[in-house]
Protein backbone atom coordinates (compact mmCIF):
# COMPACT_ATOMS: atom_id res chain seq x y z
CA UNK A 1 0.00 0.00 0.00
CA UNK A 2 2.91 2.45 0.97
CA UNK A 3 4.46 2.02 -2.47
CA UNK A 4 1.32 2.32 -4.19
CA UNK A 5 0.83 5.93 -2.12
CA UNK A 6 4.54 6.64 -3.50
CA UNK A 7 3.72 5.86 -6.97
CA UNK A 8 0.98 8.38 -7.03
CA UNK A 9 3.24 10.97 -5.60
CA UNK A 10 5.72 9.67 -7.82
CA UNK A 11 3.37 11.12 -10.80
CA UNK A 12 2.91 14.19 -9.30
CA UNK A 13 6.55 15.56 -9.33
CA UNK A 14 5.80 17.27 -11.63
CA UNK A 15 2.35 18.58 -11.06
CA UNK A 16 2.72 21.87 -12.01
CA UNK A 17 2.29 20.18 -15.91
CA UNK A 18 0.08 17.25 -14.57
CA UNK A 19 -2.85 19.38 -13.68
CA UNK A 20 -1.52 22.75 -15.87
CA UNK A 21 -2.22 21.27 -19.24
CA UNK A 22 -5.70 19.40 -18.56
CA UNK A 23 -7.13 22.62 -17.41
CA UNK A 24 -5.06 25.39 -19.01
CA UNK A 25 -6.81 23.82 -22.19
CA UNK A 26 -9.85 24.21 -20.61
CA UNK A 27 -9.48 27.88 -19.19
CA UNK A 28 -8.54 28.59 -22.38
CA UNK A 29 -11.13 26.88 -24.82
CA UNK A 30 -13.73 28.42 -22.07
CA UNK A 31 -12.22 32.00 -22.62
CA UNK A 32 -12.50 32.20 -26.41
CA UNK A 33 -16.13 30.99 -26.07
CA UNK A 34 -17.25 32.96 -23.70
CA UNK A 35 -15.59 36.07 -25.00
CA UNK A 36 -16.68 35.05 -28.67
CA UNK A 37 -20.18 34.48 -27.51
CA UNK A 38 -20.31 38.24 -25.77
CA UNK A 39 -19.59 39.85 -28.93
CA UNK A 40 -22.08 37.85 -31.59
CA UNK A 41 -25.22 36.55 -30.60
CA UNK A 42 -27.76 39.04 -28.82
CA UNK A 43 -31.17 37.75 -29.34
CA UNK A 44 -32.56 35.96 -25.97
CA UNK A 45 -33.10 32.89 -27.53
CA UNK A 46 -29.64 32.40 -28.81
CA UNK A 47 -28.78 29.79 -26.80
CA UNK A 48 -24.63 28.55 -28.13
CA UNK A 49 -23.95 25.19 -27.17
CA UNK A 50 -19.88 24.48 -27.54
CA UNK A 51 -18.38 21.04 -27.13
CA UNK A 52 -15.49 22.65 -25.73
CA UNK A 53 -15.44 19.82 -22.51
CA UNK A 54 -14.45 17.01 -24.19
CA UNK A 55 -10.94 19.03 -24.28
CA UNK A 56 -10.09 18.16 -20.47
CA UNK A 57 -11.18 14.70 -21.45
CA UNK A 58 -8.79 14.32 -24.79
CA UNK A 59 -5.71 15.62 -22.72
CA UNK A 60 -6.78 12.87 -19.85
CA UNK A 61 -6.70 10.45 -22.58
CA UNK A 62 -3.13 11.32 -23.88
CA UNK A 63 -1.77 11.49 -19.93
CA UNK A 64 -2.96 8.00 -19.48
CA UNK A 65 -0.88 6.61 -22.42
CA UNK A 66 2.05 8.99 -21.85
CA UNK A 67 1.75 7.30 -18.29
CA UNK A 68 2.41 3.84 -19.37
CA UNK A 69 4.89 4.94 -22.34
CA UNK A 70 7.02 7.46 -20.28
CA UNK A 71 6.06 6.98 -16.64
CA UNK A 72 6.03 3.15 -16.66
CA UNK A 73 9.92 2.46 -17.63
CA UNK A 74 10.74 5.73 -15.54
CA UNK A 75 9.02 4.07 -12.13
CA UNK A 76 10.18 0.58 -12.91
CA UNK A 77 13.78 1.71 -13.46
CA UNK A 78 13.27 3.15 -9.75
CA UNK A 79 12.59 -0.16 -8.70
CA UNK A 80 8.79 -0.39 -8.72
CA UNK A 81 6.96 -3.18 -9.75
CA UNK A 82 4.27 -3.80 -11.80
CA UNK A 83 1.92 -4.39 -9.20
CA UNK A 84 2.57 -0.93 -7.33
CA UNK A 85 2.78 1.01 -10.34
CA UNK A 86 -0.60 -0.17 -11.74
CA UNK A 87 -2.31 0.59 -8.02
CA UNK A 88 -0.40 3.59 -8.14
CA UNK A 89 -2.03 4.66 -11.53
CA UNK A 90 -5.47 4.10 -10.25
CA UNK A 91 -5.41 5.69 -7.43
CA UNK A 92 -4.07 8.72 -9.23
CA UNK A 93 -6.76 8.60 -11.73
CA UNK A 94 -9.43 8.24 -9.18
CA UNK A 95 -8.57 10.71 -7.51
CA UNK A 96 -8.15 13.21 -10.26
CA UNK A 97 -11.42 12.07 -11.99
CA UNK A 98 -13.42 12.91 -8.66
CA UNK A 99 -11.13 16.26 -7.45
CA UNK A 100 -12.40 17.33 -11.26
CA UNK A 101 -15.91 15.90 -11.32
CA UNK A 102 -16.03 18.37 -8.45
CA UNK A 103 -14.60 21.06 -10.28
CA UNK A 104 -16.61 20.78 -13.35
CA UNK A 105 -19.99 20.29 -11.51
CA UNK A 106 -19.31 23.22 -9.35
CA UNK A 107 -18.77 25.67 -12.33
CA UNK A 108 -22.14 23.66 -14.27
CA UNK A 109 -24.02 25.15 -11.52
CA UNK A 110 -22.34 28.26 -11.56
CA UNK A 111 -23.15 28.46 -15.31
CA UNK A 112 -26.48 27.69 -14.71
CA UNK A 113 -26.83 30.30 -12.03
CA UNK A 114 -25.20 33.04 -14.08
CA UNK A 115 -27.42 32.22 -16.77
CA UNK A 116 -24.55 30.91 -18.97
CA UNK A 117 -22.09 33.37 -18.02
CA UNK A 118 -23.89 36.40 -18.86
CA UNK A 119 -24.58 35.23 -22.75
CA UNK A 120 -26.36 32.23 -22.13
CA UNK A 121 -23.73 29.90 -22.94
CA UNK A 122 -23.60 26.26 -22.00
CA UNK A 123 -20.08 25.26 -21.92
CA UNK A 124 -19.77 22.91 -18.39
CA UNK A 125 -23.73 21.68 -18.52
CA UNK A 126 -24.46 19.03 -21.45
CA UNK A 127 -27.15 20.15 -23.96
CA UNK A 128 -28.81 16.31 -24.05
CA UNK A 129 -28.34 13.80 -21.79
CA UNK A 130 -29.82 15.52 -18.70
CA UNK A 131 -28.87 13.72 -15.38
CA UNK A 132 -31.17 15.35 -12.83
CA UNK A 133 -29.77 13.44 -9.67
CA UNK A 134 -26.89 15.09 -8.03
CA UNK A 135 -25.20 11.86 -7.05
CA UNK A 136 -25.17 10.48 -10.83
CA UNK A 137 -24.43 13.60 -12.07
CA UNK A 138 -21.49 13.93 -10.45
CA UNK A 139 -20.39 10.91 -11.49
CA UNK A 140 -21.21 11.61 -15.00
CA UNK A 141 -18.65 13.67 -14.66
CA UNK A 142 -16.42 11.95 -13.26
CA UNK A 143 -16.87 8.33 -15.43
CA UNK A 144 -15.70 9.33 -18.78
CA UNK A 145 -12.32 10.27 -17.13
CA UNK A 146 -12.05 6.81 -15.68
CA UNK A 147 -12.95 5.36 -19.30
CA UNK A 148 -10.81 7.22 -21.01
CA UNK A 149 -8.04 6.30 -18.87
CA UNK A 150 -8.22 3.14 -18.86
CA UNK A 151 -8.77 2.42 -22.42
CA UNK A 152 -5.54 5.01 -22.61
CA UNK A 153 -4.06 2.52 -20.40
CA UNK A 154 -5.18 -0.78 -22.32
CA UNK A 155 -4.40 0.80 -25.35
CA UNK A 156 -0.81 1.75 -24.17
CA UNK A 157 0.18 -1.59 -22.85
CA UNK A 158 -0.84 -3.61 -25.96
CA UNK A 159 1.29 -1.41 -27.31
CA UNK A 160 4.26 -1.62 -24.88
CA UNK A 161 3.78 -5.68 -24.67
CA UNK A 162 3.48 -6.69 -28.07
CA UNK A 163 4.80 -3.68 -29.99
CA UNK A 164 3.82 -2.59 -33.59
CA UNK A 165 2.39 -6.23 -34.30
CA UNK A 166 0.12 -5.66 -31.45
CA UNK A 167 -1.24 -2.85 -32.06
CA UNK A 168 -2.11 -3.85 -36.01
CA UNK A 169 -3.28 -6.41 -34.51
CA UNK A 170 -5.58 -4.66 -32.32
CA UNK A 171 -6.84 -2.22 -34.66
CA UNK A 172 -7.06 -4.98 -37.03
CA UNK A 173 -9.98 -6.68 -35.20
CA UNK A 174 -11.42 -3.58 -34.14
CA UNK A 175 -11.79 -2.55 -37.43
CA UNK A 176 -13.07 -6.12 -38.58
CA UNK A 177 -15.16 -5.99 -35.17
CA UNK A 178 -17.22 -2.56 -35.80
CA UNK A 179 -17.37 -2.96 -39.73
CA UNK A 180 -18.97 -6.50 -39.55
CA UNK A 181 -21.37 -4.77 -37.14
CA UNK A 182 -22.56 -2.14 -39.07
CA UNK A 183 -23.00 -4.79 -42.37
CA UNK A 184 -24.89 -6.61 -40.25
CA UNK A 185 -27.00 -3.92 -38.83
CA UNK A 186 -27.56 -2.67 -42.58
CA UNK A 187 -28.07 -6.06 -43.66
CA UNK A 188 -30.87 -6.78 -41.39
CA UNK A 189 -32.51 -3.19 -40.99
CA UNK A 190 -31.27 -3.11 -37.18
CA UNK A 191 -30.55 1.12 -37.39
CA UNK A 192 -33.82 2.28 -36.24
CA UNK A 193 -33.52 -0.18 -33.16
CA UNK A 194 -30.20 1.16 -32.38
CA UNK A 195 -31.51 4.28 -32.45
CA UNK A 196 -34.51 3.82 -30.64
CA UNK A 197 -32.37 2.04 -27.90
CA UNK A 198 -30.28 4.82 -27.39
CA UNK A 199 -32.97 7.62 -27.82
CA UNK A 200 -34.38 5.17 -24.92
CA UNK A 201 -31.55 4.74 -22.61
CA UNK A 202 -31.71 7.71 -19.98
CA UNK A 203 -28.51 10.32 -19.89
CA UNK A 204 -26.87 8.40 -16.35
CA UNK A 205 -26.90 5.04 -18.13
CA UNK A 206 -24.80 6.63 -21.48
CA UNK A 207 -22.28 8.58 -18.63
CA UNK A 208 -22.41 6.67 -15.89
CA UNK A 209 -23.68 3.23 -16.18
CA UNK A 210 -22.62 2.00 -19.59
CA UNK A 211 -18.64 3.79 -18.85
CA UNK A 212 -18.64 1.61 -15.41
CA UNK A 213 -19.35 -1.49 -17.32
CA UNK A 214 -16.83 -0.76 -19.63
CA UNK A 215 -13.80 0.67 -17.22
CA UNK A 216 -14.14 -2.62 -14.91
CA UNK A 217 -13.17 -5.20 -17.59
CA UNK A 218 -10.49 -2.56 -19.30
CA UNK A 219 -8.99 -2.19 -15.40
CA UNK A 220 -8.74 -5.83 -14.87
CA UNK A 221 -7.31 -6.85 -18.60
CA UNK A 222 -4.51 -3.95 -18.22
CA UNK A 223 -3.70 -5.39 -14.90
CA UNK A 224 -3.05 -8.97 -16.45
CA UNK A 225 -0.83 -7.19 -19.48
CA UNK A 226 1.09 -5.26 -16.86
CA UNK A 227 2.30 -8.16 -15.12
CA UNK A 228 4.09 -9.64 -17.77
CA UNK A 229 5.28 -5.97 -19.58
CA UNK A 230 8.58 -5.23 -19.96
CA UNK A 231 9.64 -1.20 -19.31
CA UNK B 1 30.35 -13.13 3.84
CA UNK B 2 27.08 -13.83 2.53
CA UNK B 3 25.56 -14.27 -0.76
CA UNK B 4 23.62 -11.21 -2.11
CA UNK B 5 22.88 -12.74 -5.53
CA UNK B 6 22.57 -16.25 -6.10
CA UNK B 7 21.83 -17.35 -10.13
CA UNK B 8 21.85 -20.88 -10.96
CA UNK B 9 21.76 -22.48 -14.36
CA UNK B 10 20.15 -19.15 -15.37
CA UNK B 11 19.19 -19.15 -19.93
CA UNK B 12 17.35 -16.28 -21.97
CA UNK B 13 16.64 -17.06 -25.11
CA UNK B 14 14.93 -14.27 -27.48
CA UNK B 15 13.38 -15.58 -30.80
CA UNK B 16 16.36 -17.44 -32.06
CA UNK B 17 19.31 -15.56 -29.91
CA UNK B 18 20.54 -17.25 -26.68
CA UNK B 19 21.28 -14.21 -24.37
CA UNK B 20 22.17 -16.47 -21.84
CA UNK B 21 23.10 -19.72 -21.60
CA UNK B 22 22.89 -21.39 -18.92
CA UNK B 23 25.12 -19.60 -16.35
CA UNK B 24 25.37 -19.93 -12.60
CA UNK B 25 26.95 -18.18 -10.04
CA UNK B 26 26.85 -16.00 -6.91
CA UNK B 27 27.89 -12.35 -5.54
CA UNK B 28 29.49 -11.63 -2.31
CA UNK B 29 28.01 -8.79 -0.04
CA UNK B 30 29.09 -5.74 0.01
CA UNK B 31 31.79 -5.86 -2.38
CA UNK B 32 32.35 -4.17 -5.59
CA UNK B 33 31.63 -6.73 -8.84
CA UNK B 34 32.51 -6.34 -12.23
CA UNK B 35 30.58 -7.34 -14.66
CA UNK B 36 32.80 -7.74 -18.01
CA UNK B 37 32.03 -8.50 -21.46
CA UNK B 38 31.72 -7.74 -25.09
CA UNK B 39 29.01 -5.76 -26.63
CA UNK B 40 25.68 -8.37 -27.03
CA UNK B 41 27.60 -10.54 -24.29
CA UNK B 42 24.13 -10.49 -22.20
CA UNK B 43 25.14 -8.27 -19.26
CA UNK B 44 22.55 -5.82 -19.56
CA UNK B 45 20.11 -8.83 -20.07
CA UNK B 46 21.31 -10.65 -17.02
CA UNK B 47 20.87 -7.18 -14.90
CA UNK B 48 17.42 -6.68 -15.93
CA UNK B 49 16.59 -10.10 -15.13
CA UNK B 50 17.99 -9.68 -11.66
CA UNK B 51 15.76 -6.46 -11.18
CA UNK B 52 13.25 -8.45 -12.29
CA UNK B 53 12.47 -6.06 -15.37
CA UNK B 54 12.87 -9.02 -17.64
CA UNK B 55 11.90 -12.70 -17.43
CA UNK B 56 14.21 -15.70 -17.42
CA UNK B 57 13.48 -18.61 -19.60
CA UNK B 58 15.33 -21.04 -17.70
CA UNK B 59 17.13 -21.34 -14.13
CA UNK B 60 16.76 -19.60 -10.81
CA UNK B 61 17.65 -16.31 -9.24
CA UNK B 62 17.50 -14.84 -6.07
CA UNK B 63 18.47 -11.67 -4.91
CA UNK B 64 18.37 -11.13 -0.89
CA UNK B 65 17.66 -14.49 -0.91
CA UNK B 66 14.11 -14.31 -2.67
CA UNK B 67 12.90 -13.85 -6.06
CA UNK B 68 13.29 -10.36 -7.90
CA UNK B 69 10.05 -10.57 -9.68
CA UNK B 70 7.13 -8.39 -8.22
CA UNK B 71 8.81 -8.76 -5.02
CA UNK B 72 8.46 -5.08 -3.28
CA UNK B 73 11.16 -6.48 -0.20
CA UNK B 74 13.73 -6.68 -2.60
CA UNK B 75 12.50 -4.28 -5.30
CA UNK B 76 12.85 -1.47 -2.70
CA UNK B 77 17.02 -2.70 -1.97
CA UNK B 78 18.21 -2.22 -5.44
CA UNK B 79 18.95 0.43 -7.73
CA UNK B 80 19.35 0.20 -11.29
CA UNK B 81 21.36 2.39 -13.70
CA UNK B 82 21.32 1.93 -16.71
CA UNK B 83 22.67 4.12 -19.58
CA UNK B 84 19.06 3.46 -21.66
CA UNK B 85 17.60 4.63 -18.99
CA UNK B 86 14.09 6.91 -20.11
CA UNK B 87 12.90 9.28 -18.32
CA UNK B 88 9.21 11.13 -18.72
CA UNK B 89 9.31 14.21 -20.97
CA UNK B 90 7.64 16.59 -19.03
CA UNK B 91 10.46 15.97 -15.54
CA UNK B 92 13.11 18.28 -14.88
CA UNK B 93 16.34 17.59 -13.52
CA UNK B 94 15.04 18.31 -9.88
CA UNK B 95 12.09 16.61 -10.60
CA UNK B 96 13.52 13.22 -11.23
CA UNK B 97 15.36 13.99 -7.81
CA UNK B 98 12.51 14.80 -6.23
CA UNK B 99 11.10 11.00 -7.50
CA UNK B 100 14.34 9.22 -6.76
CA UNK B 101 13.92 10.53 -3.10
CA UNK B 102 10.34 8.84 -3.12
CA UNK B 103 11.22 5.39 -4.00
CA UNK B 104 14.30 5.13 -2.59
CA UNK B 105 14.14 4.47 1.67
CA UNK B 106 18.15 5.28 2.15
CA UNK B 107 17.77 7.97 -0.64
CA UNK B 108 20.48 11.01 0.82
CA UNK B 109 19.36 14.28 -0.06
CA UNK B 110 22.94 16.02 1.09
CA UNK B 111 24.76 13.65 -0.89
CA UNK B 112 22.37 13.96 -3.72
CA UNK B 113 22.96 17.75 -4.04
CA UNK B 114 26.72 17.71 -3.40
CA UNK B 115 26.86 15.29 -6.63
CA UNK B 116 24.57 17.92 -8.75
CA UNK B 117 27.34 20.39 -8.34
CA UNK B 118 30.33 17.82 -8.92
CA UNK B 119 28.86 17.01 -12.07
CA UNK B 120 27.08 20.66 -12.53
CA UNK B 121 23.82 19.26 -13.55
CA UNK B 122 21.44 21.80 -14.26
CA UNK B 123 18.59 21.88 -11.66
CA UNK B 124 15.99 23.59 -13.76
CA UNK B 125 16.46 21.93 -17.04
CA UNK B 126 13.91 19.60 -18.79
CA UNK B 127 15.91 16.02 -19.32
CA UNK B 128 14.96 15.86 -22.93
CA UNK B 129 17.44 19.09 -23.30
CA UNK B 130 19.94 17.25 -21.29
CA UNK B 131 23.09 16.29 -23.44
CA UNK B 132 24.01 13.07 -23.45
CA UNK B 133 26.75 13.28 -20.78
CA UNK B 134 24.76 15.39 -18.46
CA UNK B 135 21.91 12.09 -18.95
CA UNK B 136 24.30 10.19 -17.64
CA UNK B 137 26.00 12.10 -15.15
CA UNK B 138 21.54 12.44 -13.99
CA UNK B 139 22.04 8.28 -13.60
CA UNK B 140 24.88 8.78 -11.97
CA UNK B 141 23.79 11.14 -8.83
CA UNK B 142 20.61 8.79 -8.49
CA UNK B 143 22.95 5.77 -8.52
CA UNK B 144 24.98 6.86 -6.15
CA UNK B 145 22.24 8.57 -3.85
CA UNK B 146 20.10 6.30 -3.52
CA UNK B 147 22.78 4.03 -0.95
CA UNK B 148 20.56 0.88 -1.97
CA UNK B 149 22.52 -2.11 -0.39
CA UNK B 150 22.80 -3.57 -4.28
CA UNK B 151 23.09 -1.17 -6.86
CA UNK B 152 23.69 -2.12 -10.52
CA UNK B 153 25.85 0.39 -13.10
CA UNK B 154 25.44 -0.64 -16.52
CA UNK B 155 27.50 1.41 -18.92
CA UNK B 156 26.73 4.50 -16.69
CA UNK B 157 28.86 6.60 -18.64
CA UNK B 158 28.00 6.84 -22.08
CA UNK B 159 28.79 10.58 -22.91
CA UNK B 160 31.08 11.59 -20.13
CA UNK B 161 34.72 13.17 -20.35
CA UNK B 162 37.61 11.60 -18.47
CA UNK B 163 36.85 14.01 -15.53
CA UNK B 164 33.67 13.45 -14.97
CA UNK B 165 34.54 9.56 -15.04
CA UNK B 166 37.14 10.87 -12.66
CA UNK B 167 35.00 11.92 -10.16
CA UNK B 168 32.24 8.72 -10.79
CA UNK B 169 35.22 6.59 -9.26
CA UNK B 170 36.29 8.65 -6.38
CA UNK B 171 32.67 9.83 -5.56
CA UNK B 172 31.70 5.67 -5.71
CA UNK B 173 34.99 4.65 -3.37
CA UNK B 174 34.44 7.05 -1.19
CA UNK B 175 31.01 6.42 -0.26
CA UNK B 176 31.06 2.85 -0.85
CA UNK B 177 34.20 2.72 2.14
CA UNK B 178 31.56 4.94 4.18
CA UNK B 179 28.55 3.05 3.63
CA UNK B 180 29.49 -0.43 2.56
CA UNK B 181 26.79 -1.85 0.07
CA UNK B 182 26.68 -4.42 -3.06
CA UNK B 183 27.65 -2.91 -6.54
CA UNK B 184 27.42 -4.64 -9.70
CA UNK B 185 29.35 -2.12 -12.94
CA UNK B 186 29.18 -3.23 -15.76
CA UNK B 187 31.86 -1.24 -18.43
CA UNK B 188 33.78 -1.26 -21.42
CA UNK B 189 36.31 1.04 -19.94
CA UNK B 190 38.27 -1.92 -17.86
CA UNK B 191 41.54 -0.31 -17.26
CA UNK B 192 39.69 2.71 -15.42
CA UNK B 193 37.81 0.25 -13.57
CA UNK B 194 40.64 -2.41 -12.87
CA UNK B 195 41.41 -0.77 -9.70
CA UNK B 196 38.03 -0.75 -8.48
CA UNK B 197 37.00 -4.00 -9.01
CA UNK B 198 37.34 -6.62 -6.61
CA UNK B 199 35.44 -9.35 -7.79
CA UNK B 200 35.03 -10.01 -11.61
CA UNK B 201 32.61 -11.80 -13.55
CA UNK B 202 32.97 -11.62 -17.46
CA UNK B 203 30.51 -12.77 -19.92
CA UNK B 204 30.63 -13.99 -23.86
CA UNK B 205 28.28 -14.84 -25.53
CA UNK B 206 26.10 -15.58 -23.00
CA UNK B 207 28.45 -17.76 -20.99
CA UNK B 208 30.21 -17.28 -18.11
CA UNK B 209 34.48 -17.42 -18.95
CA UNK B 210 35.48 -15.67 -15.42
CA UNK B 211 34.03 -15.62 -11.87
CA UNK B 212 36.84 -14.88 -9.74
CA UNK B 213 38.80 -12.41 -7.20
CA UNK B 214 40.29 -9.66 -9.53
CA UNK B 215 43.55 -10.25 -6.90
CA UNK B 216 43.72 -13.88 -7.75
CA UNK B 217 43.09 -12.88 -11.54
CA UNK B 218 46.22 -10.77 -11.53
CA UNK B 219 48.30 -13.14 -10.70
CA UNK B 220 46.82 -15.79 -12.85
CA UNK B 221 47.43 -14.17 -16.22
CA UNK B 222 50.90 -13.49 -17.49
CA UNK B 223 52.87 -12.73 -20.27
CA UNK B 224 56.21 -14.49 -20.62
CA UNK B 225 58.49 -13.99 -23.54
CA UNK B 226 61.89 -15.15 -24.49
CA UNK B 227 63.42 -18.65 -26.12
CA UNK B 228 60.35 -20.63 -27.35
CA UNK B 229 61.90 -23.99 -25.57
CA UNK B 230 62.02 -21.92 -22.76
CA UNK B 231 58.88 -20.54 -22.57
CA UNK B 232 57.48 -23.66 -23.46
CA UNK B 233 58.97 -25.43 -20.51
CA UNK B 234 57.47 -22.29 -18.09
CA UNK B 235 54.08 -22.27 -19.28
CA UNK B 236 54.02 -26.29 -19.26
CA UNK B 237 51.14 -25.82 -16.77
CA UNK B 238 48.99 -23.41 -18.19
CA UNK B 239 46.47 -22.91 -20.37
CA UNK B 240 47.63 -20.86 -23.10
CA UNK B 241 45.49 -17.78 -24.01
CA UNK B 242 47.93 -16.13 -26.93
CA UNK B 243 51.20 -16.60 -28.85
CA UNK B 244 52.80 -14.46 -30.93
CA UNK B 245 56.20 -16.07 -33.01
CA UNK B 246 58.81 -14.38 -34.19
CA UNK B 247 62.35 -16.31 -35.11
CA UNK B 248 63.30 -17.86 -32.20
CA UNK B 249 61.28 -16.15 -29.85
CA UNK B 250 57.78 -16.76 -28.72
CA UNK B 251 55.55 -13.93 -26.51
CA UNK B 252 52.86 -16.19 -24.74
CA UNK B 253 50.30 -15.13 -22.85
CA UNK B 254 49.44 -17.73 -20.38
CA UNK B 255 46.63 -18.70 -17.45
CA UNK B 256 47.93 -21.02 -14.74
CA UNK B 257 48.26 -20.53 -11.28
CA UNK B 258 51.54 -18.72 -11.05
CA UNK B 259 52.78 -17.96 -7.65
CA UNK B 260 55.05 -15.51 -6.18
CA UNK B 261 57.69 -18.12 -7.08
CA UNK B 262 56.86 -17.57 -10.87
CA UNK B 263 58.97 -14.42 -11.12
CA UNK B 264 62.04 -16.54 -9.86
CA UNK B 265 61.65 -19.32 -12.27
CA UNK B 266 61.33 -16.87 -14.78
CA UNK B 267 64.41 -15.15 -14.19
CA UNK B 268 65.99 -19.02 -13.87
CA UNK B 269 65.11 -19.01 -17.37
CA UNK B 270 65.98 -16.41 -19.00
CA UNK B 271 62.51 -15.13 -19.68
CA UNK B 272 61.10 -11.78 -19.28
CA UNK B 273 57.24 -12.23 -17.24
CA UNK B 274 54.98 -9.44 -17.19
CA UNK B 275 51.60 -9.76 -15.21
CA UNK B 276 49.05 -8.89 -17.75
CA UNK B 277 46.48 -6.06 -16.84
CA UNK B 278 42.76 -6.89 -16.78
CA UNK B 279 42.13 -5.45 -19.91
CA UNK B 280 44.50 -7.67 -21.44
CA UNK B 281 43.26 -10.47 -19.64
CA UNK B 282 39.43 -9.69 -20.94
CA UNK B 283 40.81 -9.45 -24.31
CA UNK B 284 42.63 -12.37 -24.61
CA UNK B 285 40.10 -14.38 -22.59
CA UNK B 286 37.24 -13.15 -25.05
CA UNK B 287 39.45 -13.81 -28.18
CA UNK B 288 40.55 -17.44 -27.13
CA UNK B 289 36.98 -18.44 -27.83
CA UNK B 290 36.15 -16.27 -30.68
CA UNK B 291 36.80 -18.07 -34.27
CA UNK B 292 36.24 -15.08 -36.30
CA UNK B 293 39.43 -13.16 -34.97
CA UNK B 294 41.70 -12.76 -37.51
CA UNK B 295 45.00 -15.01 -37.03
CA UNK B 296 48.21 -13.39 -38.02
CA UNK B 297 51.43 -15.68 -39.04
CA UNK B 298 52.59 -17.40 -36.67
CA UNK B 299 50.38 -16.16 -34.02
CA UNK B 300 47.87 -19.15 -32.66
CA UNK B 301 45.07 -19.18 -30.05
CA UNK B 302 43.73 -21.67 -28.41
CA UNK B 303 40.55 -22.81 -26.98
CA UNK B 304 40.19 -21.60 -22.98
CA UNK B 305 38.76 -23.72 -20.72
CA UNK B 306 36.90 -22.69 -17.21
Amino acid sequence: MNRTLIVARLQFVAWCSVVGWPWGILMLSFLINVALFSTIGDSEDFEPRTGGLVSIYIVMFIASINAITQDFPFALGLGVSRRSFYLGNVLNYAGQAISYAAVLYLLAVIEEATDGWGVNLLFFGLPFLVVDNPVLRFLSFALPFLLLGFVGIAIALVFKRWGVNGMLTLSTTALAGLGGLVVLANWRGWWSVIGGWLADQPGWALLVGWPALLTLPLAGISYLIIRRATP
Amino acid sequence: MSAVIAVTDLTKRYRGVTALDGISFSLAENRIHGLLGRNGAGKTTLMQILTGQHFATSGQVSVFGQHPYENEQVLARMSFIKESQTYPTNLRVTHVLRAARLVYPSWNEEFAQRLVEVFQLPRGRNVRKLSRGMLSALGIVVGLASRAPLTFFDEPYLGLDAVARQHFYDHLLADYTEHPRTIVLSTHLIDEVSDLIEHVLLLDRGRLLLDVEAEALRGQVVTVSGPVAAVQEFARTGTELHRASLGGTTRLTVRGDFGPAAQDRARALGLVLEASSLQDIVVRLSTATDSSTPTPAGVTSEETIR
